[in-house]
């Protein structure tokens, strides 16, 4: 048995503009927990899906278990013994666990006649080697999203993989199913299995792995054993600079509430609640942020204060008007600004030029118009203003938005929120997706907002950053506000029992 | 009252599972094509196609082989509906060309794809038969009586000198069911349909797929058109189709894109047409009756279309780069 | 880079047509006939001929109002299949104000005529738009029956209820004729003064002059105005329109009103321009010629009218083909059927890779002040 179960030679990637992955040497021992992380855009996934055959390496070669392979398929990678969990779950709501386990390998008889029960037994017994708690016969869409991981990393054992490649895994998780799913990592390390562990959170890779690769600009900084490495060094090999871990929170004294919901209750598909008589108040000045395991009602409670969903029942006030079940415009018009949690799908018309979407919204205000008329040296002389003050990265405004990095995008959203003095600011997962730099620009906008007086309600499933920027904090779960703290009253572990619905409160009022 | 006893008769509901078929068959090819992710409107046009082979291949074939068609009168007919079913999957392999390979809106394909038909059906018919509009007589096939039924007195007269067509076109849809539901061809066509690149991630070759998916609804809508030239009207004529492969959509969409469900929402339909065909009087102009199965339609559409649950990725062009 | 990419879009079309003329061709050879005939005759009769240019303006005039019908729709993200039933109801309406109506001058009874097509193909269009918007009916399946219904209840109209009297007993069957005032008329005496006179020049009337002036006014409202803004934002991404408070429906609603409206207008140039009746036999198919002449335009309204006249030459090189090389006309229609399937995919393909470049010069200058950036640390 060979020591060195992979290694990569010289891997490159290019794409248009832009080169992934530039020369990368990598070796992966068997039966360790190998890190690679990196951040956004730093060519960690791009360098995995070679690995697992979803690309071809421009240059470059790879060796398995010491003789040369060529890779060109995710069923040579299974060949292999590499499999890949996907950071976004590649499964099929509509079927059950153990089909979606089976797909691509069924266990078939005459005529191409599923084996059902066989199937399902084979994924029993699989849950039961590695401890795994998962009922094959339940249909994908009733599962948590932990359950849904565990799905995904079953699909991996199902076709005998040595090499578990894990992208970016605890990003979905709450910190009690990060602990579990370590748990069953260290399980699997145990049974032999080979793992790489493709992540940004330095805590979890210093806790989890054995040897940690730092990737920045596609390129490998260098491979550190966990033990006796810290966060600051492994931060900075990553940024290539010092970094501050932590933006400065100046104290602020709030002003009076400019935007609060009153008992809001909102109906998701076939009337069920999704948001069920929720309660807050944002004061001007202050970042109220919620945390919460998303699908817990946060997609509908914004929708519902943006006025793009109707609410059932309560009251919902924008500096004292009711403006519950008022159109989306007629909310914009009160001053309330909204990033969206989707920029691509709500946030953004990417065919449509940089231009012309940073005046979505607001093409209608008297400036940008010249009677019926859509004044564009107006907008453009506006566009070319922002696109400076906001530092947006591009050759010129006439591009579309599809054309521009995720972190560029989300800019000219936030260039354009914050356009004409809104009172209340409605961030939901402002950050997601984008890489340190702007996420911390990002985040900065956020504290000037609150500096500059605005209420900003922060939705995030990125705890750390709820945490970080919050001067309170709201936990919901299952549609409730289970439980409300102030800056620094809760630890991560605490608002982690409240997300997961093991422990309630009733919410405190400010 | 007459109309209500007559809009029970037995005359009509053995015309209506005659005038069932060609939807249920096109529907059936429908399910299989959206099942795996393509949205197929030219099914229309392919079931155009599949009239005109379907007359052709029947004509031909009876003129080439005249002491053959003499011993065995089945198999002028047979050629005709072999005929129609190929047509059929050429054309169909246009349309998984056009919006698999090329990613063509799938709606524009298959709106093209119909017009396409409409002048080849045209441009053919004066190739073989020298006008433009219709084709000669040609012979159907030898009705058959379903030995148990027939003596049952009610079912009798419906289970007796029907199409073996209507056979083959019921068994094929609970080969579909079956197929669909616990093979694992169905199993991977409905996971391209659902999840295309959770099934690229798997190993499954999703293009390949989704063309076996389009391909297996252009024989069927080409023999939906074959039944209707061969077994219905004994010729092909200009238009014959009169909107059936958008009726069959319908269908399938009302069917909740199970075979089964297309099975019973065809039969509404069929239901619908046999009253066209004049079994009863009704008091309506008869221009009106002519297009009951589109008013149904409509109807269904905008009565239970939201109950209906497609394909996650129905008409999503896949590509295996990311963008 | 710019005018590059310009080129590219001006070449696509020209590559779709040569790809159709060469499918066609082997179509052509494969019945024994030689395609440089064809096309030959095709050119020869259909562009080197006064009259039939002529011709091929009044063949345009129609499908003008078709394809900007389509196109309309298209434009905002919507499936009107349904123009072919639109105009036979448009072109009834217009016919019943025609001989309905009696002793009014010219210049009331006509655009009284003309608005009724309008409102008649807006009339057809309201129920697949609100079925859509307030049942969630997909408009593709419910347009397509539409137009089977809209054939039937013509067929009615004409046949069973206001059938011209004076042709019972005759094969005829068709509405009364309009009287003088209700007929558009001819641009004949004005193509007379540029020399060009006989029947074609007569058959071409002022409506195309109106098709071309609707064309240029629904360009400039789609690209220039503040509804024009709301209409892309809301047929590229109607999610993210929502969120800034554009109202989708109402947007789509009015969108595919003006595309009934429009669609309504298609059958004018010969019901009350050329026939001067509404007969059972009157021209049919020009909404399906319409879905094809805006995919080659590709929704542009400008376009459309390079495309109807595309058509329009097609249409008539079709009759030379057919008498002087002796191929049946029909080899055109599947000349026009391929020229589309060619246009849509290297529309497709052509728009994939401007997407592409644009993706790789959007952010060059941001390589500059960054790589400053990370040097100054």
């Amino acid at each position: 048995m060979h020591p060195v179960l992979i290694e990569l030679k010289g891997i490159t990637k290019r794409f248009p503009g832009v080169v992934a992955n530039d020369y990368i040497d990598l070796t992966v021992l068997r039966g360790e927990i190998h890190a690679i992380v990196g951040e956004n855009g730093a060519g960690k996934s791009t360098l995995m899906r070679i690995l697992y055959g979803l690309y071809q390496p421009d240059e470059g070669s790879i060796e398995v278990n010491g003789s040369p392979v060529v890779i060109d398929s995710p069923r040579k990678a299974l060949q292999l013994g590499i499999g890949m969990v996907h950071q976004h779950f590649m499964l099929i709501p509509r079927f059950t666990v153990a089909e979606n386990v089976i797909l691509g390998s069924e266990p078939a008889g005459a005529l191409g006649r599923l084996r059902r029960k066989e199937a399902e037994q084979r994924v029993r017994e699989l849950c039961r080697q590695y401890g795994f708690a998962l009922d094959p016969a339940a249909e994908v869409s009733m599962l948590s999203v932990g359950e849904q991981q565990r799905v995904e990393i079953i699909k991996v054992l199902y076709r005998g993989a040595d090499v578990l490649i894990l992208d970016e895994p605890t990003a979905v998780l709450v910190p009690q199913e990060v602990d579990e799913l370590f748990a069953n990592l260290r399980r699997l390390r145990e049974q032999g299995k080979t793992i790489i562990f493709i992540s940004h959170m330095l805590d979890e890779v210093l806790e989890i792995s054995d040897r940690i690769t730092v990737l920045r600009r596609g390129r490998v900084v260098g491979t550190v054993p966990a033990a006796g490495t810290t966060k600051s060094q492994l931060a900075e090999m990553m940024v290539g600079r010092p970094v501050l871990l932590e933006l400065e929170h100046p104290p602020v004294t709030p002003g009076e509430v400019r935007l609060e919901a009153r008992e809001v209750t909102v109906a998701g598909r076939g009337g069920r609640p999704v948001v069920s008589r929720l309660s807050l108040a944002v004061r001007a000045g202050e970042i109220y942020g919620i945390a919460g395991v998303e699908g817990n009602g946060q997609t509908e409670l914004v929708e519902a204060l943006v006025g793009l969903r109707p609410v059932t029942s309560g009251r919902i006030l924008i500096e004292g008007h009711d403006v519950a079940n008022a159109s989306a415009r007629a909310i914009r018009l009160l001053g309330a600004a909204h990033i969206p949690e989707d920029r691509h799908r709500r946030g953004l018309v990417l065919p449509m030029a940089v231009w012309e979407n940073v005046v979505l919204g607001h093409h209608s205000r008297p400036q940008f118009l010249d009677g019926a008329f859509v004044d564009r040296k107006a907008i453009e002389s506006f566009a070319n203003e922002r696109v400076e003050k906001f530092d947006i990265r591009l050759s010129n405004i006439d591009v579309p938005a599809l054309a521009l990095s995720g972190g560029n995008q989300q800019k000219v959203i936030v260039a354009r929120e914050f356009s004409f003095n809104p009172k209340v600011l409605i961030a939901a997962q402002p950050t997601r997706g984008l890489d340190i730099g702007a996420t911390e620009f990002v985040e900065r906008q956020l504290l000037e907002a609150r500096s500059n007086g605005m209420a900003v309600l922060l939705i995030s499933a990125n705890l750390e950053e709820v945490l970080s920027l919050s001067d309170r904090i709201g936990v919901m779960c299952s549609g409730e506000l289970v439980a409300e703290f102030r800056r620094g009253e809760a630890t991560p572990q605490e608002l982690g029992l409240y997300m997961t619905g093991t422990r309630r409160a009733g919410a405190t009022s400010p | 009252m007459e109309y209500v006893t007559s809009l029970l008769s037995l005359a009509l509901i053995a015309s209506a599972i005659r005038v069932t078929m060609p939807i249920l068959l096109a529907a059936l090819g429908a399910v299989y094509s959206e099942r795996g992710g393509v949205i197929n409107i030219g099914l229309e046009g392919i079931m155009i196609m599949g009239t005109f082979f379907g007359a052709v291949g029947d004509y031909v074939f009876a003129r080439q082989y005249p002491a053959l068609v003499a011993a065995i009168p089945d198999l002028a007919p047979a050629a005709g509906v072999l005929a129609a079913m190929l047509a059929g999957m050429a054309f169909a392999l246009i349309h998984a060309l056009v919006t698999i390979t090329f990613r063509v809106d799938q709606i524009i394909s298959g709106v093209a794809l119909n017009l396409l038909a409409v002048g080849l059906a045209r441009f053919l018919n004066i190739l073989f038969f020298g006008v433009a509009t219709q084709s000669p007589g040609v012979s159907g096939f030898t009705p058959v009586d379903i030995p148990i039924l027939e003596g049952i007195p009610v079912l009798g007269p419906i289970a007796t000198g029907i199409s073996p067509m209507i056979l083959v076109a019921l068994l094929l849809v609970l080969i579909g069911h079956w197929t669909l539901l616990r093979t694992r061809f169905g199993l991977r066509l409905r996971g391209v349909g659902e999840h295309p690149r959770a099934a690229d991630t798997l190993g499954i070759n999703v293009y390949g797929m989704r063309y076996a998916g389009v391909l297996i609804s252009g024989a069927l809508a080409g023999m939906a058109g074959a039944y209707l030239a061969i077994e219905q009207a004994h010729l092909y004529f200009e238009g014959m189709t009169q909107g059936r492969g958008f009726i069959a959509l319908a269908a399938m969409i009302f069917g909740n894109w199970w075979p089964l469900g297309a099975l019973g929402a065809s039969a509404l339909f069929g239901y619908f047409d046999a009253l066209s065909l004049r079994v009863v009087v009704l008091p309506v102009p008869s221009q009106f009756i002519n297009v009951l199965p589109h008013i149904v339609s409509i109807l269904v559409l905008a009565g239970f279309v939201r109950r209906a649950q497609p394909p996650a990725a129905d008409g999503v062009p896949y590509t295996k780069e990311e963008e | 880079m710019k005018w590059r990419l310009l080129v590219l879009q001006i070449a696509t079309p020209i590559l779709a047509i040569v790809f159709g003329v060469v499918i066609a061709s082997i179509i052509v050879l494969a019945i024994g006939r030689n395609p440089l005939d064809v096309f030959g005759v095709l050119l020869r009769f259909g562009l080197l001929r006064a009259d039939s240019l002529l011709s091929i303006l009044f063949k345009a005039t129609p499908l003008i109002f078709a394809g900007l019908a389509v196109a309309l729709s298209f434009r905002a993200a919507l499936w009107n299949i349904g123009v072919e039933g639109q105009y036979y109801i448009g072109a009834f309406c217009a016919a019943y104000v025609g001989f309905g109506i009696k002793g009014l001058p010219v210049a009331v009874h006509l655009p009284l005529a003309v608005l009724a097509a309008g409102l008649g193909g807006m009339l057809w269009a309201l129920v697949p738009i609100l079925l859509k918007l307030r049942r969630g009916a997909h408009e593709v399946i419910t347009t397509i029956m539409m137009n089977y219904i809209a054939a039937a209840v013509i067929l009615y109209l004409i046949a069973d209820v206001f059938r011209d009297p004076s042709q019972i007993g005759t094969p005829r069957v068709r509405t009364p004729e309009f009287p003088g005032s209700a007929r558009v008329p001819s641009m004949g005496p004005l193509l007379g003064l540029l020399g060009l006179t006989g029947p074609d020049a007569n058959k071409v009337n002022w409506l195309l002059i109106f098709g071309l002036v609707l064309c240029v006014l629904f360009t400039v409202l789609l690209s220039r105005t503040r509804f024009g803004y709301e209409v892309r934002a809301v047929a590229f991404n109607p999610q993210a329109a929502e969120a800034a408070g554009i109202p989708n429906a109402r947007i789509q609603f009015l969108m595919f009103m003006l595309s009934g409206g429009v669609a309504g207008l298609a059958g004018l140039s010969d019901v009350l321009g050329f026939f001067g009746y509404l007969d059972i036999d009157f021209p049919k198919g020009l909404g399906f010629l319409g879905i094809s002449i805006a995919l080659l335009a590709k929704n542009n309204p400008l376009g459309v009218v390079l495309a109807a006249l595309l058509f329009g030459f097609l249409d008539r090189g079709a009759l030379g083909v057919q008498f002087f090389a002796r191929v049946p006309k029909e080899v055109i229609v599947i000349l026009q059927a391929l020229i589309i399937l060619a246009i849509v995919v290297a529309y497709e393909l052509v728009t994939r890779y401007i997407r592409m470049q644009r993706k790789r010069e959007a952010e060059r200058p941001a390589t500059a002040p960054a790589a400053a950036a990370e040097a100054g640390h």
